[in-house]
């Protein structure tokens, strides 16, 4: 199969309610041509709606859907040529492979010949081609999602839907399926959106990743950005996990200062945040822990705590720890031979400013 | 297949079928009280004769028959109507649903049988076939209980009889009511309901159709049956181990045919009355599972030597049969029988055999007084509820003919035919008491 | 769910809408209404007065209310052990008894009254053999008696097959903690599995108890006028389509069978807890003790010789010559299929075209009804589910009455037949009284299947109608089939509207022959054969769906969808 024409997507103040429920409000988000889209989200976050808006299964009560610049709001959902994988897959049990590969271009009405060559490429594509003939009951799960990618596929759509297309795997398959789906939509250039409850999903595949809550659009941008800047509360604490802190931004000319009573002074670098009340998200890998007699290191503002629970993570050591009335949560690698601190001892416990960031 | 197509290939099938109905150019539609065997064989002699023809047949009991021609619309009349009754021939006669017919006659058939004329002197109807009431009986059953062979009504009134006759009712069965009919007019009013009485409280059963009775008495449910002849006959044809007999107190009348007015096809309706009265139509009734007398004389000599033959003298018929007396009386009859008897049979049953215990309890002693109790329950159990002279009046009958009653009248029937019910239910516990009574008193 | 209400669907559902309107709703209304009206159309209730004043009325009032629930109470009693047998022992008769479930249902009642004539009646093998022994008689077959054991042997397995799959959702730990506590016996019986399988065996009782209030061929056929389905017909038939008692009557009927289902529906929304908190029903079934087995097989036997019975009976007096106040037939003939298969092979095709076009078009309903309420918002749409399935509450007499009447007069296009005339009538009494059971099979079908399926194929450019007939119907396929099946074989053994509404012999289905045979002395034989041939057709029928839709399970076994929750 051969590179795709690469076409833009773009919803265009998309609202859509249910009686008194609001399911979107006033969604604005434009997709690149050959990008690698998610939509990430908590569930009822409109996520998977804003998916079915695009394939036409809904209609929005307000805003315009535009595919490579045309408005297809009210285009029926067999018009589109907008490709989506289920999240059941939705194989027919009454239909062979070959079959529910061969259906989209059945109803093009295809020449017999072209069917059976596409048929097989797609197939040949998901690495099923002896498959042809089976039923879809007689496939494992992670063969069944091949087939259903290799049926949308298969009409070279021009966007192609992803639902959770991880959802129903086993975890190990579950990376193995992900650099495959990542590898295939290089390959075919396709302007692709995927929705996902997983972050660690959204942030490992995708070029850029939308998050919504509430019907509402909380940010968009690369993984990187989002993890690094979240853009309030919620991106923070739903992108990866971090500790978050009330406190009082006080302004040194260009510098800023955080004064909170978990923390004491924290010095922090430039800003432009306005003076007044703030709040800061520090990961908490960014935080160190050392020995309350330890010196303390420079470029680290420091407070004493108390280990009140440790997870053993493998790679890092995930301690909870009392500061003052509040808790912080620190992530240290672990190596060979460290036995961490246990708890009930009291530690150290390092903040680098530069990886302070205020919300 | 795909579905799709399923469903087109059903209504392609559907408008096909209907369309099929539509041509019926050729069809011929016979409404009629008798059994498909009958039916069976003219239809198909007939469609024989006549390539192209499609002979519809309509089934129903007499008076529904009589129900449905008079309630068709006038486009959509059935063409030949076909029954035992004359009576019922009369009641559509009077209300204009037939045609004349006189033309069609087969001047080989005498005038009369007996003497009741074959045909309506009007013309509107002919006789197609005789037909005489009688009694039939399981002689396997006879046999088993010990019964005597009855010859005549009067016989199925004793006390051994009890419990194993079955009879039907004349408004369910125009053959029934013609039977009660030639009793009535046999004995008179009130010797005739006597009987009738005493022999219903005998009966097992009083059956819903005409033909539960031979059906019972084929299978052995009940000994005795009063039937027209043909049940009997053609079921001894049949194989079955039964007997038929023609008491004196009987009548031979004509089983009809006529055209019904405003028929669809008269033409056809024309030829099939033709094709029933002459001598290919005639032969028919002697098939074995039809046994019926022709009125043709001549069908007689291809019969089997014991068929009988009321033009040879061997059914003799003491009863001329009245038809206009019973078409005048004829839903009054029905429905003192249905009244009185059919939904009051349980009563009427227990009357009977307390009446028959006590007189064999009393038999050959003298107790005037327990006679006398005795004499009363049989006035309460078996007079007939409607005096003679009462059945003659004009606007007592009147109140039963019309038709088209509105709700007063509804109410005035309805009043009477309760009170008739609750009358005779009364009558019959009663009768039963006393006849106990007068059985204590024996001893 | 496509939010969007689309002409289409407006269109059809408006087109489903008319054909109930005209065919249940106007008839219905119809009866109704006239017994309600006087002669000059105003309201009254005299015609009511009236029924009441003839005693024939309140006595056929009485014995069918009486019948219907003796029926109950018969039928109740063959079945409760049977099912209680089933779903609590393990014993091989488990086999046994499910056979007997179906076994009555594929015979008409009155087929099967013709043959318990002949076994148990006054002269039958039974009573000759008992009078031949013992020198007594049992009034077994004798009037109401009569209707009542052949109803209640006919319709036990509603009763028993509800019961079965009730007992099968109690949660075991409910008897476990029961016997826990010191129950046991008839007292656990009693006390907590009969309270708790209530909702099931209601919905069977209330089932038989329509069932045999409409039943007009049996009475018919033992003799008895003196029910309410029988005085109607006759009422309809012989005093005519004007006479306002009639319609009283349907009015009485209606009112028994919305009773009936309002009660069952009324015990079932109390109770759910029968099912509410079924664990696992890992309740290892009990070993019959000695004499249990003693009891259930002996239980068993005997209920399948009454089943039977009317089987073998009809199947000897197909076969016999002569068969006349004797134990058995004396001589066996063919002769009586070969009259069957000269005279009356039109009968035979009637059925299956009646019956065929009849299940079809609830099949097609039943598709675009469930379609309709569970795939689009079309405004309503649940009334005509509960329009479709009101039909249930209606008696095939009464509605045969409202087809006579609000169809009187009225002409089939393009011809001068008569529409109460015409076979079409009946095809459409036959499918309007079998949707409720072929809507509730298609809407289970479609419940079961998730609606990805039928968006994917929309989604690769299939339209509506092509996505429902390459994907939603052929997955519907065991459901609809399932449908088809059940309407097909409960209209041809149907015998109620079918006696009111056929004219013609010509246009008579089998069950209408069976009984038109049985009116003379030689047709009792061929008649017999027509009511075999009609039996192995529904029973073959049965077999085969049976087959299939096993297959068909088998089949999505291996498919994973259901266990995906959106």
């Amino acid at each position: 199969m051969e590179k795709q024409r690469q076409v833009p997507v773009e919803f265009a103040n998309v609202s859509l309610s249910y009686g008194a429920t609001r399911v979107l409000h006033d969604v604005s988000v434009t997709i690149e041509p050959g990008e690698f889209f998610a939509l990430l989200g908590p569930s009822g976050s409109g996520k998977s709606t804003l998916l079915r808006l695009l394939a036409g299964f809904l209609q929005p009560d307000t805003g315009t859907i535009r595919v490579a610049g045309a408005d297809i709001t009210r285009v029926s959902p067999w018009d589109r040529d907008i490709g989506m994988v289920f999240q059941n897959y939705a194989l027919w049990p009454h239909m062979t492979v070959a079959q529910n590969v061969a259906f989209g271009l059945v109803e093009r009405k295809l020449p017999r010949a072209e069917i059976e060559t596409r048929v097989a490429a797609a197939l040949e594509l998901v690495g099923l081609k002896e498959f042809g003939a089976r039923r879809p009951g007689q496939l494992s799960g992670g063969q069944q999602q091949r087939v259903a990618l290799a049926r949308t596929i298969a009409i070279e759509p021009k966007v192609l839907l992803l639902d959770e297309p991880l959802s129903n795997l086993d975890a190990k398959l579950r990376v193995h399926m992900r650099t495959e789906l990542f590898e295939l939509q290089r390959k075919l250039g396709i302007t692709t959106i995927f929705v996902t409850h997983d972050q660690e999903e959204a942030l490992s595949i995708s070029d850029r990743v939308a998050v919504l809550d509430g019907g509402v659009i909380q940010q968009v941008g690369s993984p990187m950005e989002l993890y690094d800047n979240p853009a309030n509360r919620f991106i923070a604490n739903f992108v990866g996990t971090i500790n978050l802190l009330r406190g009082t931004l006080e302004r040194d000319g260009e510098r800023g200062v955080f004064r909170s009573p978990v923390l004491g002074e924290v010095p922090l670098g430039r800003t432009a945040a306005p003076a007044g009340s703030a709040e800061i998200a520090v990961r908490p890998h960014t935080l160190k822990l050392v020995a309350p007699d330890a010196p303390d290191e420079p470029g680290r503002s420091w407070v004493a705590g108390t280990v009140a629970e440790r997870e053993f993570l493998g790679e890092f050591v995930r301690y909870t720890l009392r500061v003052g009335n509040a808790e912080l949560v620190a992530d240290q690698p672990h190596f060979i031979g460290e036995r961490g601190f246990a708890p009930g001892v009291a530690v150290k416990v390092g903040v680098n400013p530069a990886q302070v960031k205020i919300l | 297949m795909y579905p799709q197509r399923i469903v087109t290939s059903w209504l392609a099938a559907l408008l096909l079928a209907a369309g099929a109905t539509a041509a019926h150019a050729q069809q011929l539609t016979i409404i009629t009280s008798f059994p498909k065997d009958l039916t069976e064989a003219y239809k198909r002699a007939f469609e024989t004769r006549n390539p192209g023809v499609k002979v519809e047949v309509l089934n129903r009991g007499t008076s529904a028959a009589i129900a449905y021609v008079r309630e068709a619309p006038a486009t959509n009349k059935p063409d030949v109507f076909w029954a035992s009754a004359p009576d019922a021939f009369e009641v559509l006669n009077k209300e204009n649903l037939l045609a004349k017919v006189a033309d069609l006659a087969n001047p080989a058939v005498p005038k009369k049988v007996g003497a009741y004329p074959v045909n309506h002197p009007g013309g509107f109807y002919l006789g197609q076939a005789l037909a005489g009431y009688g009694l039939m009986w399981n002689t396997r059953y006879m046999k088993a209980n010990r019964l005597p062979e009855p010859k005549e009504w009067v016989d199925l009134m004793k006390p051994v009889y009890f419990g194993h006759v079955a009879i039907s009712s004349p408004s369910r069965s125009g053959t029934t009511h013609l039977t009660i009919e030639t009793i009535l007019q046999g004995e008179g009013w009130e010797k005739g309901w006597q009987q009738v009485l005493m022999i219903t409280g005998n009966s097992a059963a009083v059956t819903e159709r005409s033909f539960g009775v031979p059906d019972g008495v084929n299978n052995g449910q009940f000994g005795i049956g009063l039937v027209i002849d043909f049940f009997g006959l053609s079921a001894k044809a049949s194989g079955f181990p039964v007997e038929f007999v023609y008491p004196s107190m009987t009548s031979i009348v004509p089983a009809n045919i006529g055209l019904v007015a405003n028929a669809r096809n008269p033409d056809m309706g024309r030829k099939f009355i033709a094709f029933a009265l002459s001598p290919e139509g005639q032969e028919i009734l002697l098939d074995p599972k039809i046994r019926r007398l022709p009125v043709l004389p001549a069908t007689y000599q291809k019969a089997p030597a014991d068929y009988p033959n009321p033009f040879g003298g061997k059914v003799k018929a003491k009863v001329n049969f009245n038809s206009e007396l019973s078409e005048s009386r004829y839903y009054v009859v029905s429905s003192i029988f249905d009244q009185t008897i059919t939904f009051r049979h349980r009563e009427l049953v227990a009357a009977t055999k307390a009446i028959h215990e006590a007189t064999a309890r009393l038999a050959g002693k003298k107790n005037p007084e327990a006679q006398k109790l005795l004499e009363e329950a049989r006035e309460l159990a078996f007079a007939p509820i409607v005096s003679e002279a009462k059945s003659k009046d004009k606007e007592f009958l009147a109140l039963f003919r019309d038709t088209k009653r509105d709700a007063l009248k509804t109410k005035q029937l309805t009043g009477l035919e309760e009170y008739w019910n609750s009358t005779a239910r009364k009558n019959y516990v009663r009768a039963a008491e006393l006849a106990n009574r007068a059985a204590a008193m024996a001893r | 769910m496509s939010t969007r209400i689309t002409w289409p669907q407006v269109a059809i559902a408006a087109a489903i809408g008319l054909f109930l309107f005209a065919f249940l709703v106007v008839p219905v209304l119809t009866v109704i209404y006239v017994a309600f009206v006087d002669g000059t159309g105003g309201f009254t209730l005299s015609h009511f007065v009236s029924f009441f004043h003839i005693s024939l009325m309140r006595e056929s009032f009485w014995n069918s209310l009486y019948v219907a629930t003796l029926s109950v109470v018969f039928a109740t009693i063959i079945a409760v052990p049977l099912a209680y047998f089933t779903a609590r022992f393990q014993f091989r008769g488990a086999l046994l008894i499910q056979t007997l479930g179906i076994l009555p249902l594929i015979m008409p009642p009155f087929v099967g009254a013709i043959a318990m004539q002949l076994i148990f009646g006054r002269s039958g093998s039974v009573n000759l053999l008992l009078n031949d022994w013992f020198g007594f008689t049992l009034p077994i077959m004798d009037g109401l008696n009569g209707v009542i054991f052949v109803e209640a042997i006919h319709y036990f397995p509603f009763i028993l097959m509800n019961l079965v799959v009730a007992l099968n959702n109690i949660d075991s730990s409910m008897e476990e903690s029961a016997l826990n506590l010191g129950a046991s016996g008839m007292r656990l019986f009693r006390r907590i599995v009969f309270p708790l399988a209530m909702p099931g065996y209601i919905a069977g009782a209330a089932l038989v108890f329509i069932k045999v209030f409409d039943d007009l061929g049996t009475p018919l056929v033992l003799n008895v006028t003196n029910m309410l389905a029988p005085q109607a017909y006759l009422r309809i038939t012989s005093v005519g389509i004007e006479d306002p008692i009639g319609y009283v009557i349907g009015v009485f009927m209606i009112v028994f069978s919305l009773v009936a289902l309002w009660a069952s529906a009324l015990v079932l929304k109390g109770r759910e807890y029968a099912t509410m908190q079924r664990g696992y029903s890992g309740l290892a079934k009990r070993r019959l003790t000695p004499w249990q087995g003693v009891f259930a097989y002996g239980w068993i036997v005997l209920v399948l010789a009454l089943v039977l019975a009317p089987h073998l009976g009809i199947l000897m007096l197909s076969l016999a010559k002569v068969w006349s106040f004797s134990v058995l037939p004396e001589g066996f003939t063919l002769q009586h299929y070969a009259t069957v298969f000269q005279d009356s092979p039109r009968m035979i095709w009637n059925t299956l075209l009646y019956c065929g076009i009849a299940a079809g078009i609830d099949v097609v309903l039943g598709t675009a009804i469930a379609y309709l309420i569970l795939r689009t918002r079309v405004p309503a749409r649940l009334s005509l589910d509960f329009i479709a399935t009101a039909a249930l509450a209606i008696p095939g007499v009464v509605l045969a009455i409202g087809y006579l009447r609000t169809f009187r007069g009225m002409e089939l296009p393009f011809t001068d037949d008569l529409l109460t005339s015409s076979w079409l009538l009946l095809v459409v009494a036959y499918s309007i009284r079998r949707l409720p059971y072929a809507l509730r099979s298609c809407l289970a079908a479609l419940q079961q299947m998730h609606v990805s399926l039928e968006e994917a194929a929309e989604n690769l450019g299939a339209r509506k109608s092509r996505a429902i007939v390459r994907v939603v119907v052929p997955l519907m396929a065991g459901g609809i089939l399932a449908g088809f099946v059940t309407s097909f074989m409960t209209a041809a053994v149907e015998l109620s509207a079918t006696l009111m509404l056929v004219t013609a012999q010509h246009d008579a289905p089998m069950s209408y022959g069976i009984y038109l045979y049985m009116q003379s002395a030689a047709g009792r034989g061929p008649g017999a054969a027509l009511g075999v041939l009609a039996v192995a057709i529904v029973a073959i029928g049965t077999y085969l769906s049976h087959r299939l839709i096993e297959r068909r399970e088998a089949e999505k076994q291996s498919q994973p969808l259901a266990r995906i929750e959106v």
